[in-house]
């Protein structure tokens, strides 16, 4: 499969063979980085899953005896019964660190499907029927582009009540202009060709040239471009976490966890650190599968993001 | 002229989008619940005098009207005053309603003002930190793009990306400051005080930095005049410090004025972690105090800034490259 995948050129002949998210993908799973992303990613889903339930150790439970454990090999007094140790209430952290990753993943996932749903609806109409409807919508997406969004984020959050709903919407509505643009570009270019003007002679209508024959056509190459989306989405829910203006606790998540440690960073420097680590790895593992797949969208594209 | 022509078009484009700005949180921070003169009277104050306050303030009055008055005023240079904040000493939320040593209210223009300067230091300093690293990694991996300094550039950037900025920032400050004592963390008592804060941005600016680097320049290097460069007789050095490098650096500066606004978020987080007494410190506590003025104030010098420094981009990339169009 490599050596088919390693050359560029010749599968340009037969490109009828093997569709193109097809072969972006076979390309970006051939390379290091991509496979050591997904282990990575694939052991750290599974833990997520399946120890919390496993383990049944609950993660607002407090246990004051063993308050302070530090990690394993570290210090005295660790225990395998709390793998990195537990915090200042005797509160497990590993399953809290587990359970802070579902709801990160969750709210990154989501705010990223919000923000695709949005910019590409919009870029698709705009790049498709072009002339004024096409203007106004480019107009919005600069304006939204040159709006410190961050402000307004934290503001609005901030001022009410931040729940996941609207964490989740205010994440994707800052966010969407990027796949406007593109699916816009893209799209200008796909309305040219034959297919699509056979099908207009033919009688097709505009929504179902763009239904039946451009959106799944291009809909899949875009979708690996918000492989990396998800990592910064999950940054921003940890930020926000942080702050406070994230999900609210007792729910762990990334953001308080590290909030409430740093009060106990002197004398229990892993509560904060610990989580952090996690995230990094988890982030790190997301970023590497989606780097590798934009990389062999660039490649077999040829920069089709203009 | 044309440079004359271009200015007037963008600053009124600026001009627009300032405007938009203002109009949006305005009506975003009214919309939203949460009433900030419960916050400003104290929470015992009985519900008529809070009534009382807001009709003063007219807070009561329909947004339009609020808006009307309020861009009114910006347009004289005036951002109004903070709700919470008196001009000397601490924060008066939370004291009592009829505290009589309550001051005078701080102008928002001036609170800004005070911290701008300091943002603006811890910024050029991250510029520079994130630009010579980016610069070694990024241009050594452009031009061996498929060897193993492309693949450190690869590696670095993907996991600089996933640092989540509040948590290095802990773990620096923990590291640097506590364990080692090298650096101070907390405050700020002199130029010290912003080398750690600016490490941690640098870090968060610097994967995008290295990946437009490595693209751009390795794009520079497959370009005709590079092999008619050769032929000439020119060093590969003097080709790529003079020439290839002059190119690439065009879509970094673009990212540049494109990552402002990205750059902002991490400003925030970072000011807080550190205490720093800049405009994300600032931003921070103005949105945990509802403080309304102050947070307008903000979004309106931001998005100010933001217009100013596209526009400063894209004069430096013409005289960059003088093929691009104003």
């Amino acid at each position: 499969m490599s050596v088919t995948t390693a050359a560029g050129g010749p599968i340009a002949h037969k490109p009828a063979q093997r569709s193109i998210a097809r072969r972006i993908f076979d390309k970006a799973a051939s390379t290091p980085g991509f496979r050591v992303g997904l282990s990575i990613f694939v052991v750290l889903a599974l833990a997520t899953a399946l120890y919390p339930e496993l383990s049944s150790i609950d993660p607002t439970k407090m246990d004051v005896k063993a308050r302070l454990l530090p990690p394993l090999f570290l210090g005295n007094n660790w225990s395998w019964a709390h793998p990195l140790g537990t915090d200042q209430i005797g509160r497990d952290m590993l399953v809290r660190s587990l359970v802070g990753l579902r709801y990160s993943f969750l709210i990154g996932v989501a705010s990223v499907i919000v923000m695709l749903a949005i910019g590409c609806a919009l870029g698709t109409i705009a790049g498709y029927f072009g002339g004024r409807t096409d203007a106004v919508i480019m107009r919005l997406t600069d304006a939204q582009l040159s709006i410190p969004m961050i402000i307004l984020a934290i503001s609005v959050l901030g001022v009410s009540r931040p729940t996941i709903p609207a964490i989740i919407v205010v994440l994707g509505v800052s966010n969407w202009p990027v796949y406007a643009r593109i699916m816009r570009s893209i799209v200008m270019t796909e309305r040219q060709r034959e297919y699509v003007r056979a099908a207009k002679i033919g009688g097709s209508t505009d929504a179902r040239i763009i239904l039946t024959l451009l959106l799944p056509l291009l809909l899949p190459p875009v979708l690996f471009t918000s492989v990396l989306d998800v990592a910064r989405m999950m940054i921003f829910e940890s930020t926000l976490g942080f702050l406070g203006l994230g999900v609210q606790p007792p729910t762990p998540t990334f953001g308080n966890i590290i909030a409430d440690g740093r009060k106990y960073l002197l004398n229990a420097w892993w509560i904060a650190t610990m989580p952090g680590l996690f995230l990094g790895l988890t982030l790190t593992s997301i970023n590497l599968i989606g780097a590798s797949l934009e990389r062999a969208r660039n490649t077999v594209h040829g920069g089709g993001e203009g | 002229m044309f440079v004359l022509n271009f200015l007037m078009r963008r600053l009124a484009q600026g001009a627009l989008i300032i405007f938009l700005v203002s109009l949006l949180i305005f009506t975003l921070l009214r919309v939203v619940p949460g009433d900030p003169v419960r916050l400003m009277a104290g929470g015992m104050a009985p519900e008529a005098l809070i009534e009382k306050i807001a009709t003063d303030m007219g807070l009561r009055d329909p947004i339009v009207v609020q808006f009307g008055r309020y861009i009114g005023g910006v347009v004289r240079g005036d951002l109004g005053q903070s709700f919470v904040r008196p001009a000397n000493g601490a924060a008066t939320g939370g004291a009592t309603f009829n505290d009589t040593t309550r001051g005078e209210r701080a102008k928002v223009l001036s609170l800004i003002l005070e911290a701008l300067p300091m943002t603006l230091q811890l910024a050029a300093v991250t510029l520079v930190i994130a630009l010579v690293f980016s610069g070694i990694v990024g241009i050594a991996g452009g031009l061996a793009i498929g060897r193993w300094p492309d693949k450190l550039a690869f590696y670095i950037s993907s996991i600089f990306i996933s640092l989540p900025n509040f948590w290095l920032g802990i773990v620096l400050a923990l590291l640097f400051s506590v364990k080692l004592g090298w650096l101070p963390a907390i405050g700020y008592r002199g130029f010290a005080y912003t080398i750690l804060p600016a490490i941690v941005l640098a870090v968060e600016l610097s994967p995008v930095l290295i990946r437009t680097l490595v693209s751009s320049v390795s794009a520079q290097m497959t370009e005709p005049y590079v092999a008619v460069g050769h032929v000439r007789g020119l060093g590969r050095g003097r080709i790529i410090a003079n020439h290839a490098l002059r190119n690439a650096s065009v879509p970094l500066l673009n990212l540049l004025g494109i990552q402002f606004s990205s750059l902002l978020g991490g400003v925030i987080i970072v000011e807080y972690i550190f205490d720093y007494p800049g405009l994300g410190l600032l931003t921070i506590n103005a949105v945990l105090q509802r403080d309304f003025p102050l947070i307008q104030g903000i979004a309106i010098v931001t998005s100010a800034i933001f217009v100013l420094i596209n526009i400063i981009v894209d004069l430096v990339a013409t005289t960059m490259d003088p093929r691009l169009e104003y």
